[in-house]
């Protein structure tokens, strides 16, 4: 079962899981718990016939709270790591801003979901790599791949086009970055990147 | 002893801690609260000010440990500080952290707070493969760098953990059994990364 692109269907594919590769959802529950740790288990219901439902049931006082009620950041964490937990992910995924409501602090645990679809040998996986792309405004997120610049486009605006750039393609790079975060240069557009120019 | 370790990650903050553990012999607290994170270099020369004031005005802690990664900047040396290397980051580290702490004001029944400071060349990965690897030593290192330290960083990155890409449980799982070896070794530890082991260790040592 495919996780459809808005999310939609996010309660059926981990239903799903749980049935046909329990295993995994184990470990995706473990992983959940360490990214979000007020939550120790995912739980499912059935509102309507035909319909499935996910709660996230709290580790202190042992609440249910349902998908309606839990925060963007939550429900954008909970797709991330289904998609990084399933057996057969889509060959290609695109994500806008995955780093959306997610605190600064779990962005090393996003970056390490999309390198577990796309570097699958590096955590045990036995699967074809996933060609991931994702935007991103996030200073923070960007820091992250300090040492793969060659993971970094930059995409810069100018006028009405787009003109995309490969980061380690610059010659200049290690004099744009010096002591500097990646982050910090794109933000101070040292290293170009999301600020549209006028024409 | 109440013990503070500011990291970029959970994993550096758990292989300090066992390092400080083994140096001084003895088990460090923690402090609540207990996670501090910097997100690199930069940032923690802005963050090191605060994160001092707050330890020695609102907090019991007894010891605040940093150890950065050298990345691309100079290595420190025994001669420093000095002026022939300014952008060296432990000499840099100390110098502000002398500077915030002449700055605070006493409070009654509290000592002042101990630091220890640590640099990896050029990255904490190096003093993991310490003892694994017999040319992984801080000369080396500091020659194989010139050549460029991305590369060795991500070279260090597959010695230790077979992946440039390792996850958060094998960064965790490898940083403390390596820390835990290291301790059994310390001296040659020391005398693998004289500056940035040793002058570490000799800050531990002189609380």
């Amino acid at each position: 079962m495919r996780l459809q692109s808005n999310g939609r269907n996010l309660a059926g594919v981990l239903d799903n899981l749980r049935d046909v590769q329990p295993e995994r959802f184990e470990a995706l529950n473990e992983e959940m718990g360490r990214w979000l740790p007020e939550f120790e288990r995912i739980l499912f219901e059935t509102p309507k016939d035909g319909q499935r439902a996910i709660l996230l049931h709290t580790r202190e006082g042992h609440h249910k709270i349902q998908a309606s009620e839990l925060s963007h950041e939550t429900l954008i964490a909970l797709a991330i790591l289904t998609l990084a937990y399933i057996p057969d992910p889509p060959p290609i995924v695109c994500l806008e801003e995955p780093d959306r409501g997610i605190h600064p602090r779990l962005l090393r645990d996003v970056r390490d979901a999309l390198y577990r679809l796309s570097y699958p040998e590096s955590y045990g996986e036995k699967r074809s790599p996933v060609q991931v792309v994702a935007t991103t405004h996030s200073p923070y997120l960007l820091d992250l791949y300090r040492d793969h610049p060659e993971e970094i486009v930059i995409a810069q605006k100018i006028g009405q086009e787009v003109r995309f750039e490969r980061l380690s393609d610059r010659d200049d790079l290690d004099e744009i970055l010096g002591d500097a975060q990646l982050g910090g240069c794109m933000v101070q557009r040292h290293s170009g990147g999301g600020v549209p120019s006028h024409p | 002893m109440k013990l503070v370790v500011l990291s970029e990650s959970p994993e550096d903050e758990a292989a300090v801690r066992i390092l400080v553990d083994g140096i001084l012999g003895s088990q460090t607290d923690h402090v609540a609260p207990p996670f501090l994170r910097t997100r690199g270099w930069s940032p923690l020369l802005s963050v090191l000010p605060g994160v001092l004031k707050q330890l020695h005005y609102h907090t019991d802690a007894e010891a605040l440990v940093v150890i950065v990664d050298s990345d691309d900047s100079a290595p420190h040396q025994q001669a420093h500080p000095s002026p022939d290397a300014p952008s060296c980051r432990l000499c840099r580290l100390r110098a502000l952290a002398d500077q915030v702490q002449r700055g605070l004001t006493e409070v009654p029944n509290r000592a002042p707070l101990k630091t220890g400071f640590g640099l990896a060349v050029p990255s904490l990965e190096a003093w993991l493969r310490c003892g694994v690897d017999p040319h992984t030593i801080e000369a080396a290192l500091i020659q194989r760098q010139d050549a460029g330290s991305r590369a060795l960083r991500r070279q260090l990155k597959r010695d230790v953990y077979g992946t440039e890409r390792p996850s958060q449980q094998v960064r965790m799982a490898h940083a403390v059994a390596e820390a835990q070896r290291l301790v059994q070794m310390i001296d040659e530890f020391e005398r693998c990364f004289p500056d940035g082991v040793g002058s570490f260790a000799r800050d531990v040592r002189s609380w």
